[in-house]
């Protein structure tokens, strides 16, 4: 009788706990999230390993096996150990390394440098510097790529059309045209405003009593720079190398383009013929995305204090460049920027009036008959009218209708993963210290981690099957866009939620004001800027995304694929007239943002 | 004594017997393979005539949506001729469509995917790379073949007696190079001497290209190889009798004919030294432009067709190696575009209608068929389309008589089998080597 009421208090016990657990919303939302986060993880990856030993008719394990279905681990067997193993792995992954961490190099470099002199010097110009510099992220990551050969190549060093400075008689070398330089270079320029803001944001805010206080001391300049200003922003860096590291490892158009075999073109390469090996590649691109993330696990353990934020020195001492210094130098980064930024969007105008891909007749003769409209206007399909078929921009239904799948694209990721992040990050926030809300925040963050070609494949394998079949939808491009970008928003989210002191919710809790109202009348109007960084930032990365959506669906279903499609193809003009519309595309969601909302990138750095 | 013999032979009867029952008994168990409900509609499709499956597929598709998904952007233009023929029967007809055409190999992994349905969502398909189609759609049975009443009939044949797949084309890729200089190229060897860097797509961006390497270790073009061979110079030849020696004995190993390693000769001083393009479209480009002096590439002969004529850009610019006089060994490689229905397709009928418009009637190939360097599978299809675009003299001026850019004259299919020594895509062969010769091919450096 002792027994059965011990028993039942127990379960009236369990009980009540399970209802005090699940009257807080942010429990509530962490258990969910942490189910479906889970799944959308892990199911991919289960997807993707069970491929790596599934027979594949027609490619290399049906040959060795004699079996046309069935299980084997011959593709571990053959990618390892087969005389292509130099090749089809160990090269691949030795050049996605040295890619990856050259890029990390480079966009740290350029972007904290970029970042030192706009928050920490008198430089000149900064605000257009600050707006501009951010182009090359918002662009495709391989316009720049695309503009690299139209610069560099020449007929007699890399075979193909003369670029802009062959055509003037200056040859490059090859290891400057193709290969791993110009792909460090391109992937470095591309992720530096990472760099620029988040090392950015930390000099900015940072307390100038500590240089001060070295400069009491008759601290050197160089050694209060590298004992006392650089160390403050490591935890900046880390984040930038956390980025950028995934990002470069799984970019497929850039070394694609410039001529370097990576993991991620090596596994479109093998999928013909080695299809379950392709997927053991995607399992190293995601095995490096999981290293990446206990790293930065380790970091956080271990990190020493890095605060720069005390609240007792509002003051940040500037370095002045000199009265022509502060020009110099502010017109050397014009010039570079001009490069980076101005220069690929005028080239993708200039290209779309051209008679022929890559023909620059009209630079060297300024006869007009050597320049057309036809790539925007053509309007007769019957017409042979040197568009391979196709119709003029304006006119060609598929690059409107891939068009409007971009938009719809992006716009629904950015709501779902803006949403969910924001989610995660609330109820993170107020389970700080709880081990489900770490894993819950991990485990949303692993996928951006892991890069894109990795996760495409994964989800590929996932919804192509019998039961489940997503391949070539929307939904699809939906889910896998949310999952990746999820990150954005969760990390924007809890950093704005950690500033928020708890006693503005909790007076409302006490006036009973029900959660929807806390959330939508307190809550984020408070931190709406961060918040809506958080929908901006998925919708941006979404407009121009390739190397995850690659897989998923054809060409003609986003502008992504359809410009690439035309860029293979060697249609230029199209590709440079997609090119042009998403720029404008975006800068104009971005304006429209930063009008209405005050939200933008670089908010705040430039000044 | 006859005892004995007549034991043996009742124990021969019975063996024979038995042994003939056995055989009985295996051809028994054989399993007698089913046709699918598509391949049922194929096999009765194939009795039919044109305008009886325009019939069938009005019955079936009035007021549907039809998916396609092909190689070739073109199908989309080819569907609304198709439409608007089946309104010329029925007024009434209603047909939505959308035609997809997948980059990078992906036609077969969508395919496949599709085919893990139990309905499609694709009705048929026009396919490359009989390397792939052998392995991956038609052993698994994933497409089934379809052959039109009249196509077979065009080809002196009948559905039962075709061989192989059925082809809407043969496309051919072949040796075009710069002429602003004064380099030219007389022997199929000339491309691979040392210092020769042609534009070709990569063996990995596109699988069909890499077929035309496996199709050269095969008897016939090996052979052609070895007398392209015996026509050059003594340097040159120095250097190919060099690299055979080297490669007899892989030649011997892979279960190649006597000049086998002819064939892996050619395709290994070719591999090591292309200049890598994603597309036919940029070697063209190229070719085409002034500054390309003495360059040369295998790509697709129609992509001509778009070049436009400015101050640096000339399709007098190129020269079609095989056209030259006195010009040695293959001009090029022929590959087809097959068609091939899903065997979960919704739409078979109209699938099957829709193919045999393609392949039987002028209108339904002009998609196609307005280039040049793409021919029909149907003898008559391709003399109306010769009748209606005159591809033959497309380079001619306007008086007919002045050749205004040569490159343009396409000398049809017949001259490229026969005097351009086409090399052609035989896709069974493909498939028994493409786990050695591919293997091979694909662990040689630059």
């Amino acid at each position: 009788m002792k027994q059965q009421t011990t028993s039942i208090s127990k379960g009236a016990l369990l009980l009540n706990h399970v209802k005090t657990f699940l009257s807080k919303p942010q429990n509530v939302i962490l258990l969910l999230l942490g189910i479906i986060l889970t799944v959308s993880t892990v199911a991919p990856i289960i997807a993707i390993v069970h491929d790596t030993i599934k027979i594949h008719p027609g490619t290399i394990d049906a040959y060795i096996t004699k079996k046309s279905s069935g299980y084997s681990l011959v593709n571990y067997t053959d990618l390892f150990t087969s005389r292509l193993a130099k090749q089809n792995l160990w090269i691949p992954l030795l050049n996605t390394i040295i890619l990856a961490i050259g890029s990390c190099v480079v966009s740290i470099l350029f972007g904290g440098i970029f970042a030192f002199l706009v928050t920490r010097t008198n430089l000149a110009w900064k605000k257009y510097l600050s707006s501009i510099f951010i182009f090359p992220y918002i662009m495709p990551q391989w316009t720049l790529a695309v503009v690299w050969q139209h610069v560099f190549s020449s007929n007699v060093i890399t075979g193909t059309s003369d670029g802009l400075l062959a055509s003037m008689g200056i040859l490059m070398p090859r290891w400057w045209c193709m290969g791993l330089f110009p792909s460090i270079v391109v992937l470095g320029l591309h992720y530096a405003p990472f760099a620029y803001i988040l090392v950015g944001g930390i000099f900015k805010n940072m307390d100038a009593n500590l240089e001060e206080a070295a400069t009491i001391l008759d601290t050197p300049k160089h050694k209060i720079m590298f004992r006392v200003t650089l160390p403050m922003v490591r935890p900046a860096i880390l984040s930038t190398i956390l980025l950028v590291f995934g990002g470069a490892m799984g970019s497929y158009p850039v070394p694609h383009y410039l001529n370097l075999v990576t993991l991620s073109t090596k596994y479109v390469s093998l999928n013909v013929k080695y299809k379950g090996e392709a997927s053991i590649l995607a399992i190293i691109m995601m095995l490096f995305g999981v290293a990446i993330m206990f790293v930065n696990q380790l970091s956080l353990k271990s990190r020493k204090n890095y605060t720069t934020v005390t609240g007792k020195s509002g003051q940040i001492s500037k370095i002045n460049l000199g009265k022509r210094g502060k020009y110099i130098i502010a017109l050397i980064f014009v010039i570079l920027t001009f490069f980076t930024s101005i220069f690929p969007i005028v080239s993708f105008g200039f290209e779309t009036f051209l008679p022929n891909p890559g023909d620059y007749s009209f630079l060297y003769t300024g006869n007009a008959s050597n320049l057309t409209t036809k790539w925007w206007t053509a309007s007769d399909p019957t017409a042979e009218n040197g568009l391979y078929g196709q119709l003029g921009i304006l006119h060609n239904k598929t690059i409107w209708h891939a068009f409007v799948g971009t938009i719809y694209t992006a716009f629904m990721c950015s709501i779902i993963a803006g949403t969910l992040g924001t989610m995660i990050g609330y109820a993170v926030s107020k389970n700080r210290r709880s081990k489900g809300a770490n894993y819950v925040n991990s485990v949303a963050f692993l996928p951006y981690l892991m890069p894109s070609v990795a996760v495409g494949a994964a989800f590929f394998i996932l919804f192509s099957g019998e039961k489940i079949n997503l391949f070539n939808t929307y939904t699809l491009l939906i889910i896998v866009g949310t999952v990746k970008y999820i990150p954005f928003a969760s990390r924007s989210a809890l950093n704005s939620m950690l500033q928020l002191s708890g006693e503005i919710e909790e007076s409302a809790i006490i006036q009973d004001i029900p959660w929807v109202k806390r959330m939508t009348k307190i809550i984020i109007p408070i931190q709406k800027s961060s918040i809506i960084s958080g929908y901006l930032m998925p919708f941006m990365t979404c407009l121009r995304e390739l190397s995850l959506f690659m897989l998923l669906c054809v060409q003609g279903f986003i502008l992504a694929t359809t410009l690439d499609y035309f860029d293979e193809m060697g249609l230029y003009a199209f590709s440079s007239g997609i090119n042009l519309i998403l720029i404008i595309t975006i800068l104009i969601c971005n304006t429209i943002v930063n009008k209405v909302t005050g939200a933008s990138l670089d908010s705040g750095i430039g000044g | 004594m006859k005892k004995i013999l007549s034991v043996m032979l009742i124990v021969l009867m019975a063996c024979s017997f038995l042994f003939a029952g056995g055989q009985a008994e295996t051809k028994k168990a054989e399993p007698v393979k089913e046709l699918t409900a598509v391949q049922k509609i194929i096999k009765e499709a194939e009795g039919m005539t044109m305008e009886e499956l325009a019939k069938k597929a009005i019955a079936e598709s009035n007021g549907a949506t039809f998916y396609g998904v092909g190689n070739s952007s073109r199908g989309k233009s080819a569907l609304p001729l198709f439409i608007d023929y089946l309104k010329s029967i029925d007024p009434s007809y209603n047909l939505k469509f959308e035609w997809q055409q997948p980059k990078n190999n992906s036609i077969f992994e969508m395919l496949d995917a599709d085919s893990k349905k139990a309905q499609g969502t694709f009705s048929m398909t026009l396919i490359q790379d009989g390397n792939q189609i052998e392995s991956k759609m038609v052993q698994t049975g994933l497409l089934d073949r379809f052959i039109p009443l009249e196509w077979a009939k065009a080809n002196g044949t009948t559905a039962d007696k075709v061989e192989g797949y059925l082809p809407l084309q043969t496309l051919n890729k072949v040796f075009m190079y710069n002429c602003t200089g004064k380099k030219t190229y007389t022997n199929v060897w000339d491309f691979v001497m040392p210092g020769e860097h042609g534009l070709f797509m990569g063996i990995h961006s596109e699988p069909v290209g890499v077929n035309f390497l496996y199709m050269l270790t095969a008897d016939k073009y090996a052979d052609a190889l070895k007398e392209a061979c015996d026509a050059l110079p003594k340097d040159k030849k120095a250097i190919v009798e060099k690299e055979v020696k080297a490669l007899s004995k892989e030649a011997k190993e892979f279960g190649l004919g006597k000049n086998g390693a002819y064939g892996l000769a050619w395709i290994k001083l070719w591999v090591t030294s292309y200049n890598e393009q994603t597309d036919d479209g940029p070697i063209c480009n190229t070719l085409v432009s002034s500054s390309a002096t003495d360059q040369f590439g295998l790509l697709v002969y129609s992509k001509l067709r778009s070049v436009q004529e400015s101050d640096s850009v000339s399709k007098n610019n190129i020269k079609v190696a095989a056209y030259e006089d006195g010009y040695k060994g293959f001009g090029g490689y022929g590959y087809c575009h097959y068609l091939f229905l899903t065997d979960n397709s919704p739409l078979p009928w109209t699938s099957c209608a829709f193919i045999a418009y393609m392949t039987c009637t002028q209108n339904g190939f002009n998609a196609w068929g307005k280039d040049i360097g793409g021919y029909s599978s149907n003898p008559e299809v391709a003399k109306a389309n010769e009748d209606r675009h005159h591809h033959s003299v497309s380079g001619m001026a306007e008086d007919g008589v002045t050749v205004k850019f040569k490159a343009l004259n396409d000398k049809g299919l017949d001259w490229w089998l026969n005097e351009g020594g086409l090399v052609v895509e035989d896709p069974e062969y493909c498939a028994s080597v493409a786990f050695t010769v591919g293997t091979w091919i694909e662990g040689l450096r630059k």
